[in-house]
């Protein structure tokens, strides 16, 4: 009698482990829209609305960063509401979860569009700021998620706002390949010619972890590089993830043009310091990065990297900012704002996968 | 009255000296090495066994305090992700645990779930190093670890053990056990509860970031686990025995959140659910040849218990009607993460030939079933694997055995492989006794390591991934020692050396190995994938001692322990030679027992208990600190009538409050809280006598021997 009971529980126990419903997965949604739909209804000040868009942190760093990049966005549009979104699932629902003394809603870019588009919202013009460094896949996401509003992906928006919403996209940092590198190049020299008078400034920039030009994207690192030297040879630009152009690249180049010792400081090229600043950059590992055939060392931050090839190069050598943390660089992305809302708006109507 | 005691003592000195040599020295029977019942100082591969008596003196709480405070070839790491046990150097996916002699189900990262055993229906534990016997496949590399539980055949048993402890600790086990005619049952439940713990409030940060000097995070979390059982048994006197059995388990582990999105929000509780249901017998064929046969289904089930709004990018969205690429959970709703079921075949035959020999043949099916909707391309994935074996044990002369086996294994993916085993056992004078052995093992890459993808945050974004190209790993393992038994006194010495070739390990690639779509989509820090390391091998030596004096009984144990591997560096394409990670090269042990009865209705045991263990090498994250740990334990066994008694159990864990403030997120040597207490008791109603004095168990090691 005993094991048929327990048979029996079993069996409901396993009846119970069925994933949920469709209905469920509607009510989800739609609990977790309304929260982002009254964040937007408590903030609407404004008809038109800008959407920044970044991957996203955990890092305190990076949060004071962002929120100095809002109040800065506020500042310089003041005929705007200014919306801050994650696309990093992980890195939203940390930065939501936990005791922090506010907690900090970075919604992911679809929820946001979408709570844009609800009725008493309906702003009629939406500005989607990437705040990528270069066109990459990243960026490409951001495309798609504007591609996927503008179209009524889920069938759930009002098709004749979508018809007459004005959709502007501002490129990421490094989108021209002439106007934009030079303008990031002209800045960080302003910035670190100093340094760079008798010391190596190796910019570390994240790069897609594909093929050379997929995106042809990773090409700008290359290109800021050489804008970079026309300023001073002691300039370096590499990444965590673009293949040939590793901390151990730029060493072979520094070598090359005769840098054999000497001090090294190393900056992030990305938005915000975060995981790769503080680790890949600037972490203490282990290992004292010896070189090898293939030329990359996965394990060693670039400080171990530089100190164990004979380089000054130390914690106190490491630049540990974020591009959005000095002005003048992020006054570019402002730029690129001002660009897109002075431009052509978007035509994504009916637009996601042309061809 | 001092004359009193004086005769008491002297009178109960005289009973424990005759139960010393039924207890202490090498009259246990043991089973693992070959299937077959044997005396541990007749078992032809050496076996290490922790008995009953020594588990009631210990008086541990879990089979993962049992095991690292009585054996020394064992460690632990404990987490949220398993108790990371290592045996000889090896991780939990080379040791086979068997409970019954059937193998647990169920695992994360490739641990498995120990809070399934309750520690206190274990009636002894006996280890085996190594492949060495041809009845166990897949997994045995590191060795096997048979749990034996408790088999009543009372004609009414009705037993609670409630064992309260330090932060929170509680441990509870109910026993009801019914026999009617030929008919008998037994229904176990067990609960096992701590608050957990938090040894130090400091992150491991980077040094340009501001340290983090209150964190939320424990050392061990919360958890929670209860299991039901229930077994039946119908004897069918000479002609055999039945079973079915079943048991649901669930557990629970509470994570906090503190205020540091990058080092302790957590938006999630970690929940399981396992379920087991098993059907055998065993067929007396008379001349003490036998057969048995047994059918087990398990399913051990992995969930996400949602504690606050979360997003998850990888949703199956076969099923759905929104076409977001993130998909949001809300509090209190939980997320399956994997399923793993396993339905096992097996049967086996013992069959005693001419010349004395002995013969066990057997064959065995597994089929597993993995299912993980967010973790598995597709959301599934299997595997079957079919074994046939046969081992004889044969003894040319009275003194000496040769017990060999062959396992041939025929896996779906990865074919065909036949796994010799052989051992010998001479017994150069009855004190003195000389083992060998040389064994293969063969291990084919899990459904999980063939095809799982799972990200972990830990100081960033790690993302993990199975690899459809392994190979099977497979090992040779050579061992030999030497056991020498006089009066009461046994030691034994033995060195062995196991070499694996294409071992799995997690290994960093490069993240442009990695799809783009997962790299664009975490930004992993660090991609780790399942690669099959070149070569590894562990070798080490293990000293133990056992000296009973009176009512004293000391036991002490020495392990040395060295492990090389090369794992081939595919961003660099070199070999590097590693320690394999959680290794440390000494471990001893220790303990002194105390037993004595005061009268028939009292007995006290008093024990002293060390453990201690040299540095724990890791690849990164900096290595574990050695440690020694102390504890003093007591029992009080109290009979209040012939039908009922008391068992109370006090004791004092880590005495020297020792603890390990090593930051989260490096290598702790050890997860001990510091100094703590407990105390439990067990209260005993039975009525009604035993059934004959034979050995009940399920499974392969069911003999009339003795």
């Amino acid at each position: 009698m005993k094991t048929k009971f327990l048979l029996i529980a079993a069996a409901a126990m396993l009846l119970g482990l069925t994933s949920c419903s469709k209905d469920s997965e509607k009510s989800n949604y739609s609990e977790y829209q309304k929260a982002v739909n009254n964040t937007v209804k408590a903030q609407k000040k404004h008809d038109k609305a800008i959407l920044l868009v970044a991957f996203g942190s955990t890092w305190q760093q990076a949060y004071d960063a962002f929120d100095a990049t809002v109040a800065a966005y506020k500042s310089a549009f003041p005929s705007y509401d200014v919306f801050l979104s994650f696309s990093s699932a992980i890195c939203i629902n940390r930065a939501a979860a936990g005791e922090n003394v506010a907690p900090r809603n970075f919604y992911a870019p679809p929820f946001w569009l979408t709570a844009f588009a609800q009725d008493g919202v309906k702003y009629s013009e939406i500005v989607i700021q990437s705040l990528q460094v270069i066109p990459g896949e990243e960026y490409t996401r951001v495309i798609n998620y504007i591609k996927d509003f503008a179209n009524n992906s889920n069938g759930d928006l009002d098709d004749s706002y979508l018809s007459k919403v004005t959709l502007k996209l501002g490129v990421p940092l490094l989108q021209d390949a002439d106007a934009d590198v030079n303008a990031v190049a002209k800045t960080l020299n302003d910035l670190y010619k100093d340094r760079a008078a008798s010391n190596v400034v190796a910019f570390m920039g994240h790069g897609n972890p594909d093929s050379y030009d997929t995106y042809k994207a990773n090409i700008r690192y290359t290109q800021l590089e050489e804008a970079l030297q026309t300023y001073s040879k002691n300039y370096y630009v590499g990444t965590v993830d673009m293949m040939a152009n590793f901390k151990t690249n730029v060493l072979a180049r520094m070598q090359a043009n005769g840098i054999t010792s000497g001090t090294v400081y190393c900056h992030p090229l990305m938005s915000i310091a975060g995981d790769h600043a503080h680790n890949d950059m600037a972490g203490d590992d282990d290992e004292n990065g010896a070189p090898n055939e293939e030329g990359e060392v996965e394990d060693t931050s670039w400080k171990c990297y530089f100190a164990a090839q004979g380089y000054t190069c130390n914690d106190g050598t490491q630049i540990v900012k974020g591009l959005l943390e000095l002005p003048s660089v992020r006054q570019i992305w402002m730029n690129h704002t001002t660009a897109a809302i002075n431009g052509e708006p978007l035509d994504y109507y009916h637009s996601k996968n042309p061809e | 009255m001092s004359g009193l005691l004086a005769l008491a003592l002297c009178v109960c000195q005289g009973v424990m000296a005759q139960d010393t040599l039924k207890k202490f020295d090498l009259q246990e029977l043991v089973v693992t090495g070959t299937g077959t019942l044997h005396l541990l100082k007749d078992a032809p591969v050496q076996t290490e066994v922790i008995t009953g008596k020594q588990l009631k003196n210990f008086g541990g709480r879990s089979l993962q305090e049992i095991l690292s405070g009585l054996a020394t070839s064992f460690d632990f790491n404990e987490d949220d992700m398993g108790s990371h046990i290592t045996m000889g150097g090896l991780g939990n996916s080379y040791i086979l645990i068997l409970v019954d002699g059937k193998r647990l189900n169920g695992d994360v990262g490739g641990d498995n779930d120990l809070q399934l055993i309750d520690p206190q229906n274990i009636d002894k534990i006996e280890i085996v190093k190594g492949a060495a016997s041809a009845l166990y496949g897949s997994d045995a590399v590191a060795g096997v670890i048979n749990i034996i539980t408790k088999k009543h055949d009372e004609g009414l048993l009705l037993e609670n053990s409630t064992r309260v402890g330090s932060y929170g600790d509680l441990r509870q086990h109910n026993g009801f056990g019914l026999r009617s005619g030929r008919w008998n049952s037994y229904t176990n439940f067990q609960l096992q509860h701590t608050d957990g713990w938090r040894n130090t409030s400091v992150e491991h940060t980077s040094p340009l970031e501001d340290p983090v000097l209150d964190s939320k995070n424990k050392t061990r979390n919360r958890f929670t686990s209860w299991q039901a059982a229930e077994r039946l048994t119908y004897d069918a006197g000479k002609a055999g025995e039945y079973y079915a059995e079943g048991s649901i388990y669930g557990k629970r582990i509470y994570r906090l959140s503190g205020k540091y999105p990058h080092y302790d929000v957590n938006t999630y509780d970690l929940a399981y659910q396992n379920a087991g249901a098993s059907v055998g017998g065993k067929w007396n064929l008379g001349n003490k040849d036998y057969i048995t046969f047994d059918a087990d289904w398990n399913r051990h089930a992995y969930y996400y218990h949602f504690t606050s709004e979360t997003l998850v990018e990888d949703y199956d969205k076969s099923a759905g009607t929104i076409y977001y690429p993130y998909y949001p959970y809300l509090a209190g709703q939980e997320a399956l993460q994997s399923d793993q079921q396993r339905t096992l075949l097996s049967a086996k035959g013992v069959f005693t030939l001419p010349f004395q020999n002995r013969l066990s043949g057997g064959a065995e099916f597994r089929y597993d079933y993995l299912k993980a909707p967010t973790r598995v391309e597709g959301g599934k994935a299997d595997d079957w694997t079919a074994a046939v074996y046969v081992q004889d044990e044969f003894n040319p002369h009275r003194n000496f055995n040769i017990t060999a086996g062959l396992r041939l294994n025929r896996n779906h993916q990865f074919g065909f492989k036949a796994t010799p085993k052989v051992s010998v056992m001479w017994s150069v004078t009855p004190d003195l006794r000389l083992r060998g052995g040389w064994s293969q093992g063969f291990k084919t890459p899990t459904p999980k390591e063939l095809h799982y993808m799972y990200v972990r945050q830990m100081s960033g974004t790690y993302l993990y991934l199975g690899n459809k190209d392994l190979k099977a790993q497979s090992s040779n393992y050579f061992s030999a020692s030497l056991e020498y038994s006089v009066k009461g006194l046994v030691l034994t010495v033995g060195g062995y050396f196991n070499k694996l070739d294409n071992m799995i390990t997690l290994v960093t690639i490069p993240n442009y190995e990695a799809p783009d779509e997962l790299i664009a989509r975490y930004d992993p820090v660090k991609t780790r994938k399942y690669q099959n390391m070149d070569k590894a091998k562990t070798y080490g030596g293990d000293f133990s001692l056992r000296w009973k004096i009176g009512d004293f009984l000391l036991n002490a144990g020495y392990s040395y322990l060295d492990t090389k591997a090369d794992q081939y560096d595919t961003d660099h394409e070199t070999i590097r030679r590693v320690k394999i990670d959680g290794m440390a090269h000494h471990k001893g042990s220790f303990s002194l027992l105390w037993n004595h009865s005061f009268s028939s209705a009292y007995q006290l045991g008093l024990g002293l208990y060390g453990r201690m263990s040299s540095k724990r090498y890791y690849q990164t994250n900096g290595d574990g600190k050695g440690y020694q740990l102390w504890r003093f334990a007591t029992t009080h066994d109290i009979r209040g009538s012939r039908n009922l008694t008391f068992s109370i159990q006090a004791g004092i864990d880590n005495i020297f409050n020792y603890v390990d403030r090593t930051p989260h997120g490096l290598h702790l040597g050890t997860t001990s809280a510091g100094r703590t207490f407990y105390a439990g008791i067990l209260v005993r109603f039975t009525n009604g006598r035993k059934t004959i004095n034979k050995i009940k168990t399920n499974l392969n090691q069911r003999d009339d021997e003795n």
